[in-house]
């Protein structure tokens, strides 16, 4: 499994002759974290997006997935597009990827129009989607051989280059087996290898580590992150704020097909006023004692997700006695408390008022009542 | 019992949530009645034959008079839709009468004695490949002759010697052969892989659509070929047909070969329109009976209303069979076939440009 980074790293190496260092799978989250101070403003626009929208219509129901968004990925950077299930990421993907047409809108992919020049930014993309894609009728050798056909890898390098993800991938020794014999985490390494065969401009992965082991995620990430420095530029969805955290230069968060925020992950920290979260766990919550715990100095906000309020406050450890002191009060008993520095998590859970893992993106309910939403 | 009926309400369910499927279910038995019964039970009528006196002396007898005139009026059916059942047309040169009866311009041609005959015998040469319409001329030619009380013997002559109804039928079998892998093959392949989203995958690659739906066509015309060849080499065996020259063979395998890309155009260029298995294979099973009746397989096309007729126009079944069976039981060639192979392209071209435009690049 550990091969996983680490041919590639080798691999890496003998290609272009660069001094590449060889990162040990334990220490990587350090140089992950050296990720998140990259500067992305001097960039130049890569993929802009203009008022973006998309419509889909049924019988029964309209639902809008995407809902007039924009913005602009730069080049070279990791770029993180974060959100609920159904909020509307793959559906964004799928557009630039030309295999969606948006309703109205505009969007360029290297200063092509996805609706008029689709070919053209076809052959500089490289996808990996959400589904698995692959046959599972053909060996891992014979699809990638498929693909690497289909993105014009010449014939000449073509056998060398799958030898190669297929190591990265740790599939060397299933080469001749068919895909539908290989777990899931095995067919998902497949399917992200297979997206970059041809070294692709831009790399685009929809929830590339979903259904992978810790070890795997983190080889994953270790693969991402070498194809950046080659100047590959990734778009990545991804509902696991861990994953947004270490790998990418800016964060965009995406709730029912709005972007409801976009930025360094040093600036969204700064959106949540000065504050501490305090994590309670409760086997019931009141109403009332809800409203009263806003009431209490220092509080921003309080939400109820499930069997716990969270509460974002400014100096928490001060503020925690008149909190336990309404908890007292409304006779509320406490299981468990914790308190600590916002994550990416407490920034989406604070400017959507729900955490990841329970949203639909469709569902038309109110926003938590700590949510605070700029749109 | 929960089970099974839990099992009952969802396939009920996913049914009536299918009003395609269900129209399907429906709408087909009862085409099939119309087409079928239409195909098999039409009566023939317009049977072109050709008339001609036994020269020299070079003056008409009564009889050829007679016979030519109300062989041309025998109607059938009944009073109110009678049509004529012989389309005749009177050659001078008996030659040239035979000449077109070989070539299929005619199904038959009936040579009346001269005035100075030895035998006055009726000489009736018919095209022996096709088992419904010699005898239907044949009972035409004895009732004028009994209408006309002339005691002529008649003497018939199979100009392709004995062929039974199964030889005729054989030929049929090598293109539903040809249908039947082309549906299973190309078309459901490309539709398997748009239902498990194998397409989308590919779809983000640089690959045209023209070079997808090409790539399809063509493996699925050699699949389609390896079928077609193989029922020809079993339907040979079993009828006992013999072909007559190594020409022959080869311009079996061409037609087969044209006839595969046509079919498999046609297939192909349907499914680039489906993303279900389940809507492709009922409107596909649709398709092959209804080109499979009315491609002259089972019956002669001559013997179907007009209205189905149309069907056989556009039907590559139709050219296919009628080469082959211009090869394999007349011993014909490409004077005759040509016909049929250009409409085959002409189908085939159709049909590959169709698919190419109408297969869809998104996932919508």
């Amino acid at each position: 499994m550990r091969l996983f980074g680490h041919d590639l790293l080798l691999g890496q190496d003998k290609q272009h002759g660069d001094k590449v260092n060889v990162i040990p799978a334990g220490n990587a989250s350090d140089s992950f974290h050296a990720v998140n101070g990259w500067d992305s403003s001097n960039g130049t626009a890569i993929i802009r997006i203009e008022h973006l929208s998309k419509v889909f219509a049924s019988k029964t129901k309209t639902v809008t997935a995407v809902n007039d968004v924009s913005f602009e990925v730069n080049h070279g950077e990791i770029f993180g597009l974060l959100g609920a299930n159904g909020a509307g990421k793959s559906t964004l993907i799928r557009i630039l990827t030309t295999l969606l047409s948006p309703s109205s809108g505009q969007a360029f992919v290297n200063n092509y129009d996805i609706t008029k020049d689709p070919e053209k930014i076809r052959e500089i993309i490289g996808v990996c989607s959400q589904n698995y894609t692959s046959d599972s009728e053909l060996t891992a050798y014979d699809n990638l051989e498929f693909y690497g056909k289909l993105e014009n890898v010449p014939d000449s390098i073509l056998p060398d280059r799958i030898w190669e993800l297929l190591k990265m991938a740790g599939l060397a020794d299933r080469a001749y087996m068919p895909v539908g014999t290989f777990s899931g985490g095995m067919k998902r390494k497949l399917e992200i290898v297979r997206a970059f065969i041809h070294r692709p401009l831009i790399l685009f992965l929809d929830e590339p580590t979903i259904g992978l082991d810790p070890e795997a995620r983190r080889e994953v990430w270790q693969q991402i992150m070498m194809l950046n420095k080659e100047n590959t530029t990734i778009i990545l969805t991804t509902h696991y704020m861990d994953e947004a955290e270490k790998l990418c230069g800016r964060i965009a968060f995406v709730e029912r097909g709005r972007l409801i925020a976009l930025d360094t992950l040093e600036n969204l920290r700064k959106l949540i006023p000065a504050g501490d979260l305090i994590e309670i766990g409760v086997d019931h919550m009141d109403p009332q004692a809800e409203e009263a715990i806003r009431n209490v100095n220092l509080v921003n906000a309080v939400s109820v997700v499930e069997h716990t309020v969270m509460i974002s406050a400014t100096n928490g450890s001060k503020v925690i006695p008149s909190i336990l002191a309404v908890f007292e009060k409304f006779q509320i008993p406490i299981i468990s408390i914790s308190i600590r520095s916002p994550s990416l998590e407490d920034i989406f859970i604070y400017l959507t008022g729900k955490g990841l893992e329970s949203g639909n993106g469709e569902e038309e309910n109110a926003p938590g009542p700590g949510g605070r939403r700029p749109h | 019992m929960r089970g099974p009926i839990a099992i009952f309400k969802l396939d009920f369910k996913k049914f009536l949530s299918n009003p395609f499927i269900i129209m399907m279910t429906l709408v087909m038995p009862i085409i099939y009645l119309v087409v079928f019964g239409n195909v098999i039970g039409g009566t023939i009528s317009h049977i072109p034959v050709g008339v001609v006196q036994e020269v020299p002396p070079y003056n008409e007898t009564p009889l050829f008079t007679n016979a030519a005139y109300q062989l041309n009026h025998i109607s059938q059916g009944s009073q109110n839709d009678a049509e004529k059942e012989l389309d005749v047309t009177i050659y001078t040169d008996e030659a040239q009468a035979k000449q077109d009866l070989e070539n299929g311009k005619i199904g038959a041609v009936i040579v009346f004695p001269s005035s100075v005959s030895n035998d006055n015998a009726v000489r009736l040469y018919v095209d022996s490949s096709d088992s419904v319409i010699p005898p239907l001329v044949e009972g035409a030619v004895n009732q004028v002759l009994l209408d006309l009380g002339a005691d002529n013997p008649i003497i018939v002559d199979k100009i392709y010697g004995d062929i039974t109804y199964l030889q005729f039928f054989g030929v049929g079998v090598i293109m539903m052969a040809i249908f039947t892998s082309t549906m299973f093959g190309g078309g459901i392949a490309l539709i398997k892989d748009r239902e498990n989203g194998i397409h989308e995958g590919y779809l983000v690659t640089p690959v045209k659509r023209s070079s997808i739906v090409m790539g399809i066509i063509s493996s699925g015309t050699v699949r389609a070929f390896i079928a077609g060849f193989t029922i020809f080499w079993i339907d040979l065996l079993i009828t006992g047909i013999t072909l007559q020259s190594f020409q022959d063979f080869l311009l079996v395998l061409l037609v087969i070969l044209i006839a595969c890309m046509g079919v498999t155009s046609l297939v192909v260029s349907f499914a680039s329109r489906f993303s279900s298995q389940q809507e492709y294979s009922s409107v596909i099973a649709f398709f092959n009976l209804m080109l499979f009746m009315t491609s002259g397989a089972f019956y002669p096309v001559i013997g179907m209303p007009s209205w189905l007729r149309w069907i056989t126009v556009i039907n590559p079944e139709y050219y296919g069979i009628a080469a082959l069976r211009s090869i394999i039981l007349r011993n014909q060639g490409l004077n005759v076939i040509g016909i049929d192979l250009i409409a085959l392209l002409i189908f085939s071209s159709v049909m590959i440009v169709l698919g190419i435009v109408t297969f869809r690049r998104t996932l919508e």
